[in-house]
């Protein structure tokens, strides 16, 4: 009852979860050109995730999974569907999600060991893999009936049927982590417990056996995304899309929400989105107006490019943008390797190629 | 607006919710709400009705309250207390408090009983020589306070207690003596209880105060003055007003009033009992506080001076006629006074936000889908790159050219934000020169058949700068309409115009509830808020031909001579009205359900018309627009910065005809050269492009027209 007249004028004057307030870029998020200005490695038309082995850089592509040696491209594997998640195993295989429904091992001791499909498991949206130094793989199926692509359905729809699950290539068991996510995209294993994105609710979390769930880091002013470790200690966060009040306002305006869900075709709705400006028949917001031709960078982003620097303990070191008047936004991976910052930003379809040491000079300029 | 609802019949299956949402914003005048709190005598009406409902509740409590005996004894009790309010109230406007007045009244009744009944003077010199005693009084406070800056309160505090101990001293030696000796006086006895016409003395002289106290604070130097220093005694004092001696004099002033109402009481009771004047304080106070003169300063009326005090009397009759006692009378006020210091500190600081928020107030605004405009789509809307060869006059030397148009010797001439008409001269227009500055944001432009430039200026009416350069105001206001809350005879964003061959001007003023700035703003609400205005250059008179116009915007003469097309930017449609001829006083849609925001309207050479899209729809605003409850709430919540705005990022440039067919479309897709455009003029085979957030005019060759078409000289003939 308490709690209902609570909601009620929370409602009524804009505060607790009725806020739509979104964090500022401050502090270690500040924001910074580097994305934008990074060297492209690649132009790729289907990328959708990374991975590395330590020496080389594999990117998952359409049905192909490509290894970079330097510049130059070799296609390794080429499956029946769509790759959406990669990872690298310790002794040597390739870990790959075909479709968001089947998670596959190819090369390695367990090759050919598959999960989902006709199994016990059905999977829907398996976008991330990470596999742990002893062998096991954590993934996350981002939600129960919705595909990878459908991510903007699931957030419009306030989705929260995100699984992780950690799977045993030796004997083929699968683990359920955690359940009900609001959207589980990104996972790594750390100090013991897997840290997991939970998009929707813009925060890592993360799961412990025996204990209850506990909050790495909450309040993001972005939806993260795919999380890698990174070579000094830490962790790299892609936000693949940012919040903004416009879209937290929606969200919370159930009937105008609903009615675009059935009305507007999706990629003309007020929500985040991977790429934007591509026509006039996405919303447009006040600051985006042009003035005498120039669009503000700090503008409400409907797409931006987002990489966090987290130290051991989930804390933010500091991050690389591309603003809102750049291109190199929807940022959905990244990856160290051989002492370069690889990310795949699906917005502009590219993959690029930031060498750390000066990345993370300007960034904390 | 008829053919606007046959538009939205043309919704296809309007549901039930969207015919109800309809009806509710159709029916129900949501805007009027926020035009009426944004009125300043909103801060005097609040009181009044408290002072109605005080009235007729204990009218209703208590038998003859409001007999006409009564009312006279009312009166009497307003006029003093009222005397002493209005000093009230100019000590508290100009930004101070005088809490010694209850002591004050003590004091100056003393002085006119004492002179009257012991020392036997005449009326005409005791009157007077108390006046001047309460000025004195007066004058200690206004002194200390103002020009040795003590602090109002603690000062008068003590003074209170001072003038207290006075009057006590001064009453134990001459009571007896005042009590004894009633004068024998007609004048005196007449001041007490005299009547005109039923009406007490003292009424007609506060009446008389009042109003000169009126004219006093709102026609007059001084009191202007005064109401400056209480807003803000520091700019004030800047801008070179005597602060010292004003604020001495508002004290002055207090005691003069105060000594008014002290005479009028020593003539009806004369009395000078121990407990005269004892919390008078906080009566007035209360009175003064009641009636909306603001604590902190600067805000106050004689008007709201007159209703607290009735108010306040009237609440203190009500309770002493229910026979409560003088204690719980004090308590009532006091509580009444600390309710409505309360409100008073809440109000002034919460007014504007209360205002902000409820003035915006979105409509019902249905649109069809919007036809396509995909390269695919295999109508004339497909979208191209043909304004992409437009070549830049002027980048970066001009910003803000919302219209451009071209004199008979091909010079250039556009608007700029900066509130210059710029000129490029012809023939490379290279060189550009300030033709003329007016100020404001000029909008549309047309020349008349004497080389008269007639400019809309944004923020400012219509203007006119003729070839010598000289700038003349044509009109800036228009008959008030009635049923309007708003004052809509000024213009606040006159638009675009076009000339009729009799002299007739046809202007449109997008809007009547938003400043230029605020065009979005409009644009959220999507009510009818333009108009449509005719000038008449024979008789120089300025009238409103159409109302509740969705953001009108490009006017143009049809080519009858007896009617203009104009576009509707937020309505998506051009219509034709005719002003003369059979159909005069008809409106008729020429083109319905555009898929973007129709800007200014131009002749072509072939005989049709260009207008501009200075923006396009996107289904997102579409549903928005059909949703006007989403649309308050995001005004509310929402900053503007992140509201969803109408998309003006892109447009395009179109030909079409009378009949209402779309011939062709150019557009510049990747918007680099010319993100926006506002308006375009055809002139000897180019078109010339105008944007208002565009810092350029841009010029593009057009295939296959007739290079010798000039639009001046179509429209007023060869020089």
């Amino acid at each position: 009852m308490i709690d209902s007249i609570l909601k009620l004028t929370d409602r009524l004057l804009g505060r607790g979860d009725a806020a739509i307030t979104v964090p500022v870029f401050d502090g270690p998020l500040k924001a910074n050109n580097v994305i934008e200005a990074a060297e492209v490695l690649d132009s790729l038309e289907a990328a959708q995730d990374l991975a590395t082995d330590g020496q080389h850089l594999f990117v998952a592509n359409g049905t192909c999974v490509l290894r970079y040696k330097g510049n130059v491209s070799e296609k390794i594997h080429d499956f029946e569907a769509p790759v959406t998640a990669i990872a690298c195993l310790p002794d040597g295989g390739i870990a790959v999600s075909l479709a968001g429904r089947e998670v596959l091992v190819v090369g390695g001791d367990y090759d050919g060991r598959r999960w989902g499909g006709s199994g016990d498991i059905q999977f829907y949206a398996v976008n991330a893999i990470t596999a742990s130094t002893d062998g096991l793989l954590l993934v996350t199926d981002g939600s129960v009936g919705r595909s990878t692509a459908h991510w903007k359905t699931d957030l419009m729809s306030l989705g929260a049927s995100g699984r992780v699950f950690e799977l045993n290539p030796a004997n083929g068991n699968i683990r359920s982590v955690a359940s009900g996510l609001s959207y589980a995209y990104g996972v790594c294993y750390a100090d013991g417990a897997a840290w997991v994105s939970e998009s929707w609710r813009h925060r890592l979390v993360a799961f412990r056996n025996d204990h209850s769930p506990k909050a790495v880091i909450s309040g993001l002013p972005g939806y993260p995304s795919r999380l890698s470790p990174a070579a000094g200690g830490g962790y790299w966060l892609t936000c693949f899309v940012l919040r903004t009040q416009l879209v937290e306002f929606v969200l919370r305006e159930h009937s105008f929400r609903k009615r675009m869900l059935k009305e507007v075709e999706p990629q003309y709705w007020i929500a985040p989105a991977l790429n934007s400006g591509n026509t006039f028949l996405e919303p447009m917001q006040g600051a985006h107006l042009k003035m005498m031709g120039v669009v503000k960078p700090w503008a409400p982003p409907r797409s931006y490019g987002l990489i966090i620097r987290l130290n051991n303990n989930g804390e933010i070191l500091y991050s690389l943008h591309s603003r809102f008047d750049g291109k190199n936004h929807g940022v959905v991976a990244a990856v160290e390797c051989q002492g370069d910052l690889y990310a795949l930003a699906q917005g502009s379809q590219r993959i690029l190629k930031l060498p750390l040491a000066e990345a993370e000079r300007s960034a904390r300029a | 607006m008829n053919e606007t609802h046959a538009a939205k019949n043309g919704v296809a299956a309007e549901s039930w919710r969207d015919r109800l949402t309809r009806w509710r914003y159709d029916y129900w005048p949501d805007h009027v709400l926020g035009e009426i709190l944004a009125k300043r005598w909103m801060e005097t009406a609040i009181p009044v009705t408290v002072l109605l409902i005080v009235a007729f509740v204990l009218s209703e409590a208590i038998p003859n309250f409001l007999s006409a005996a009564s009312l006279a004894d009312t009166g009497r009790q307003a006029g003093e207390i009222g005397f002493i309010v209005l000093g009230m109230a100019l000590v508290m406007i100009v930004g101070g408090i005088d809490l010694s007045v209850g002591s004050m009244f003590a004091l100056t009744n003393f002085c006119a009983l004492f002179l009257m009944h012991v020392l036997k003077w005449p009326v005409a010199a005791a009157i007077p020589v108390t006046l001047i005693f309460g000025a004195m009084l007066g004058a200690v406070n206004g002194i200390l306070i103002g020009i040795f800056r003590l602090r109002a309160f603690l000062t008068t505090l003590i003074t209170l207690i001072i003038y207290r101990a006075l009057y006590e001293l001064l009453t134990a030696d001459y009571a007896t003596a005042i009590a004894g000796g009633m004068p024998d006086s007609e004048m005196w006895d007449f001041i007490g209880y005299g009547e005109w016409a039923g009406i007490p003395v003292v009424v007609y002289v506060y009446a008389a105060i009042a109003i000169m106290g009126h004219i006093l604070l709102t026609r007059l130097r001084p009191g202007w003055h005064i109401t400056a220093i209480g807003g803000s005694r520091r700019s004030a004092y800047n801008s070179g007003i005597a602060v010292r001696r004003t604020v001495t004099m508002c004290y002055v002033s207090s005691g003069v009033l105060t000594a008014i109402g002290g005479i009028f009481f020593a003539s009806r009771l004369a009395t000078a009992g121990g407990d005269i004047g004892v919390g008078l304080e906080v009566t007035v106070l209360t009175a003064a506080v009641l009636g909306g003169i603001s604590l902190g300063g600067g805000k106050g009326s004689v008007m709201k001076a007159l209703v607290g005090t009735l108010i306040v009397l009237l609440i203190i009759n009500g309770l002493t006629t229910m026979s409560l006692d003088g204690g719980y009378n004090r308590m009532v006020l006091g509580a009444i006074l600390l309710l409505a210091a309360a409100i008073d500190i809440r109000w002034l600081k919460n007014k504007h936000r209360i205002v902000n928020k409820v003035y915006v107030s979105p409509t019902y605004h249905a649109l069809p889908p919007a036809p396509s405009t995909a390269a695919d789509c295999g109508t004339p809307w497909a979208i191209n790159d043909r304004l992409r060869p437009a070549t830049a006059i002027g980048l970066g030397r001009i910003e803000g050219p919302e219209d451009v148009i071209l004199d008979r010797n091909d010079n250039l001439y556009a608007g700029s934000r900066h509130g210059d008409i710029v000129r490029f001269l012809a023939p490379d227009y290279e060189k550009m020169e300030i033709f003329a500055h007016i100020g404001g944001t000029p909008l549309g432009m047309a020349f008349d058949r004497n080389d008269n430039l007639y400019v809309c200026i944004g923020g400012m009416g219509l203007y006119r700068v003729t070839p010598e350069r000289k700038v003349e105001k044509v009109t800036d206001e228009t008959n008030r309409s009635y049923s309007s809350v708003n004052d809509d005879s000024r213009l606040r964003l006159a638009d675009d115009l076009d000339i009729t061959d009799d002299g007739l001007i046809f202007f449109s003023e997008a809007t009547v509830r938003f400043e230029m700035h605020e065009w979005a703003t409009d644009g959220l609400e999507a009510r009818g808020n333009g108009r449509i205005i005719c000038y008449d250059t024979n008789t120089g008179t300025t009238n409103t031909v159409i109302r509740n116009l969705k953001f009108p915007n490009g006017v143009c003469i049809a080519s009858d001579g007896k009617s203009f097309l104009f576009a509707e930017t937020w309505g998506c449609t051009v219509k034709r009205y005719w002003f003369d001829g059979p159909k005069k006083g008809k409106t008729e849609i020429v083109l319905d359900n555009l898929p973007g925001f129709p800007d200014n309207i131009n002749n072509s050479s072939d005989g049709n018309y260009w207008m501009s899209l200075v923006g396009m729809r996107c289904p997102a605003l579409d549903l928005a627009w059909r949703m006007p409850g989403f649309r308050t709430r995001m005004a509310k919540r929402v900053p503007r910065d992140e509201w969803l705005f109408p998309n003006i990022n892109t447009g395009c440039v179109l030909k079409f005809n009378e009949n209402g067919d779309v011939l062709e479309t150019l557009w510049d897709m990747g918007g680099k050269n010319h993100p926006m455009i506002t308006s375009m003029r055809e002139h000897r085979g180019y078109l010339y492009l105008g944007g208002i957030m565009n810092n350029r005019i841009g010029r593009i060759k057009l295939d296959n027209v007739d290079t010798s078409f000039v639009q001046y000289d179509k429209r007023w003939g060869k020089s």
